[in-house]
């Protein structure tokens, strides 16, 4: 069985209107994968940043997986919220990424978007904050129904994953 | 005896410098935390830099140069260490209050690496509780600084970034191998893709 260790953080985000934020994510696997030991999902420390314009969370994942076959490789997804000072708190992002498959150090910027509504949902918003959010927070790493949506982009999470990798080798997979 | 089934991970490095744009007289502190299956066989687990002030050109950086020297043995990567800092320095009443705290794993591949890590302190939760612990000099601290660098119980905190930390490791490796881990790519050619990214919030040379 080959074995997956996944270690680094969620560095943090930028490129979001206001930084007062805070990111839920999760990592989804096939059914061929297994985890051995670590936290699957979780929830960062809200960041108000005092000089720059990006919210850092410094967030660490270490996570141990094994699995029987390559399909179903991991996902990272991510949903980031806007806590404001009244402690009210707004979507403002889904993202995903697949964890990189070769071993090493790296550096990712996952993309997120937002999905957006009618125009009058739009400028109520635009006042008020709110805005609609998915009922099914599957579609975030499934392309399964996403024709449906129109969505709108937002700013980036930033990663720095490691990855060791195990037995691979052994079984022929050059990655 | 398993010893076979043992890798080593020795990491030599320092604790280089920081910007904190607001304060002066500001000293580190940090330790390594780890998982289970990890041990300490040589080395120190924590330690205390100078006091050192924000230089005087445009950069204002404060400088430790600090070495850090530590050795690991462990059966299973999960549990990987990392450093926590923690930088206090003293307020406006001569209180030493906390500066920040940071944290990040000890870098997985052999090599030199150059990293530079966001400092938050915890915020109070109302503006009151703000304005008497300025009085006071008792800010909002971690009661055990290890807390930083869990995964679990941090969605209820609130904390504000407030400068950067740089940190350098050398990091060397004994049998990863020849247990069967793969930390480098099969291909060398095939190295991970460096995205330029605009405003990063951390650097890495390798």
């Amino acid at each position: 069985m080959g074995e997956v260790h996944v270690i680094g953080q969620i560095v943090g985000a930028s490129g979001f209107p206001d930084h007062s934020l805070f990111c839920k994510w999760g990592i989804h696997t096939g059914g061929a994968w297994k985890v051995l030991s670590g936290l699957r999902e979780g929830q960062t420390q809200v960041d108000n940043p005092q000089n720059h314009e990006a919210a850092f969370w410094s967030h660490p994942i270490d996570i141990h997986f094994a699995t029987k076959g390559l399909q179903g490789w991991p996902k990272i997804h991510f949903q980031v919220w806007h806590q404001d000072q009244y402690g009210r708190n707004e979507l403002y992002g889904y993202g995903f990424c697949h964890l990189p498959t070769s071993p090493g150090i790296h550096e990712m910027e996952c993309s997120t978007w937002r999905p957006t509504g009618t125009f009058f949902q739009q400028v109520s918003q635009f006042f008020l904050g709110g805005g609609p959010q998915l009922k099914n927070p599957d579609l975030i790493y499934s392309g399964a129904d996403r024709y449906k949506l129109h969505t709108i982009a937002m700013g980036k999470v930033h990663l720095r994953l490691g990855l060791i990798l195990r037995n691979f080798d052994r079984f022929g997979i050059e990655c | 005896m398993a010893s076979n089934s043992v890798f080593l991970l020795m990491v030599s490095g320092q604790i280089e410098s920081a910007e904190f744009p607001e304060f002066d007289d500001v000293y580190c502190r940090y330790c390594f935390t780890h998982g289970q299956d990890w041990l300490i066989t040589s080395g120190l687990e924590e330690g205390i830099t100078q006091v050192t002030k924000k230089s005087q050109d445009e950069k204002q950086r404060f400088v430790w140069n600090f070495p850090i020297d530590i050795t690991f043995k462990s059966t299973n990567p999960s549990g990987w260490p990392q450093i926590v800092v923690h930088a206090y320095g003293p307020d406006v009443f001569g209180t030493d209050v906390v500066r920040g705290y940071g944290n990040c794993h000890v870098p997985i591949t052999p090599g030199r690496h150059k990293l530079k890590i966001p400092m938050f302190v915890p915020e109070s939760s109302s503006a009151f509780q703000k304005l008497t612990s300025w009085f006071l000099g008792r800010r909002p601290e971690y009661i055990d600084p290890r807390v930083v660098a869990q995964g679990e119980g941090r969605e209820v905190t609130r904390v504000r970034s407030q400068g950067f930390l740089t940190l350098s490791f050398n990091v060397v490796m004994k049998d990863m191998k020849k247990l069967g881990y793969d930390i480098l790519p099969s291909d060398i050619s095939h190295a991970a893709i460096v995205e330029s990214v605009g405003p990063a919030p951390t650097s890495s040379e390798a």
